[in-house]
């Protein structure tokens, strides 16, 4: 938690010294750029429509519907899509290369998910971590997707369950 | 989609699940099934860099772990049990059950390295040739973001690095936005000496590691 802290409020520091008119006080962790059918962001209790253009921020859970679709951009330059009926919270974005403060987790709790990596996955490969309900997975800079929660019958490569 | 059914289903039908489950065992392939267990499948795809496939690690909770290193290597993880041996997906499977959404990852993030002249604040030829590519893949990015952050080589100070590093930036900054660059898309930020792009010891002079980095994504 301190070290969370920390990494916000030097991230802060870092900008109110570039002089800029950046105003959002927790940097954002990354904006969508890519939205269709229902799509929401949940943060702080309270839901938004997940618009395309629209801040994403350490904490909030992005979700979308039967039809939805997400398409994010996260600031380290790691990306990240939503299938249908999907539900990922960023448990935990911290970004400033020139602190050494670099940790990115994401909690996929359904759905699918394509991930490609970013920035702080190059300069500190440990400090990714995305958690699925059942696994947790540790990235080495790359291209993944993820089915989490899957109840359908089982996909090609699994042996084939009896039928009657 | 199970899911809802299920939920939908009455507390009183769930109450007599024994008896409905022998009844769907005796009844052959029925829709009220014996519930699979949830499990998530996690697949490595090659990267951009098709000789650079990555690495992951997939741990079940109580620790197994088992490595994907391989173009569609896939592993299976199931509420506390290991995960399964890495067997490769066929490229149709991935298609099927990931294809819409790979598609809408965003566009590729993309990096220009901007130099100044020895000494200078000036942009070198090269470097003032590469504006109007930068301003037309941000018109063409749906809700672009631009980050453009400084760095130095190892001389002097990392305090006076960092310095100097925004100060370039922010250079370029004013610059870009005075050719048509919209400044509300652009953040600033310095990495001094932190991120060399040629590693060097301290206090050495090198004018590849004095450069601007733009990312447009």
């Amino acid at each position: 938690m301190t070290f969370l802290r920390c990494g916000a409020g030097l991230v802060a520091v870092m900008f109110a010294g570039a002089g800029t008119a950046w105003s959002q006080t927790p940097a954002a962790a990354g904006r969508i750029k890519i939205s269709s059918g229902q799509a929401s962001i949940v943060r702080e209790g309270k839901e938004v429509p997940a618009k395309a253009g629209e801040l994403v921020y350490q904490a909030d859970v992005l979700k979308t519907g039967a039809d939805g679709r997400l398409g994010v951009t996260l600031r380290d330059e790691s990306q990240i899509s939503l299938g249908p009926t999907s539900e990922v919270r960023v448990d935990r974005f911290v970004y400033a290369p020139a602190e050494g403060n670099l940790g990115m987790a994401l909690r996929i709790a359904r759905g699918i998910v394509a991930y490609v990596s970013g920035r702080i996955a190059k300069l500190a490969p440990d400090a990714v971590r995305l958690e699925t309900p059942a696994a947790i997975v540790g990235v080495r800079g790359t291209r993944l997707v993820i089915q989490a929660g899957s109840q359908a019958p089982a996909a090609a490569t699994q042996t084939k369950t009896r039928k009657s | 989609m199970t899911r809802t059914r299920q939920a939908a289903v009455p507390c009183a039908v769930l109450s007599a699940g024994v008896a409905l489950l022998v009844l769907a065992a005796a009844c052959g392939p029925k829709r009220v099934a014996e519930p699979p267990t949830p499990t998530d499948l996690i697949v490595l795809l090659p990267g951009e860099d098709p000789n650079a496939t990555g690495r992951v690690t997939v741990s079940s909770r109580a620790g197994q772990t088992v490595e994907l290193d391989g173009e569609r290597e896939s592993t299976k993880v199931a509420a506390n049990k290991p995960p399964t041996p890495p067997a490769t997906l066929d490229k149709a499977e991935v298609d099927r059950i990931f294809g819409d959404t790979i598609k809408t990852l965003p566009p590729e993030p993309h990096h220009f390295q901007l130099y100044f002249r020895f000494e200078s604040d000036e942009l070198t030829d090269e470097s003032r040739a590469l504006v109007p590519e930068i301003l037309r893949l941000v018109g063409e990015r749906p809700f672009p973001d631009v980050t453009i952050v400084g760095h130095t080589d190892t001389t002097g100070t990392s305090k006076s690095n960092h310095d100097l590093g925004l100060k370039r930036a922010t250079t370029i900054r004013n610059w870009l936005v005075a050719r048509g660059l919209e400044a509300r898309l652009v953040e600033v930020a310095s990495h001094g000496e932190a991120d060399l792009l040629v590693p060097t010891a301290d206090n050495t002079a090198e004018p590849r590691n004095r450069r601007v980095e733009i990312s447009v994504r």
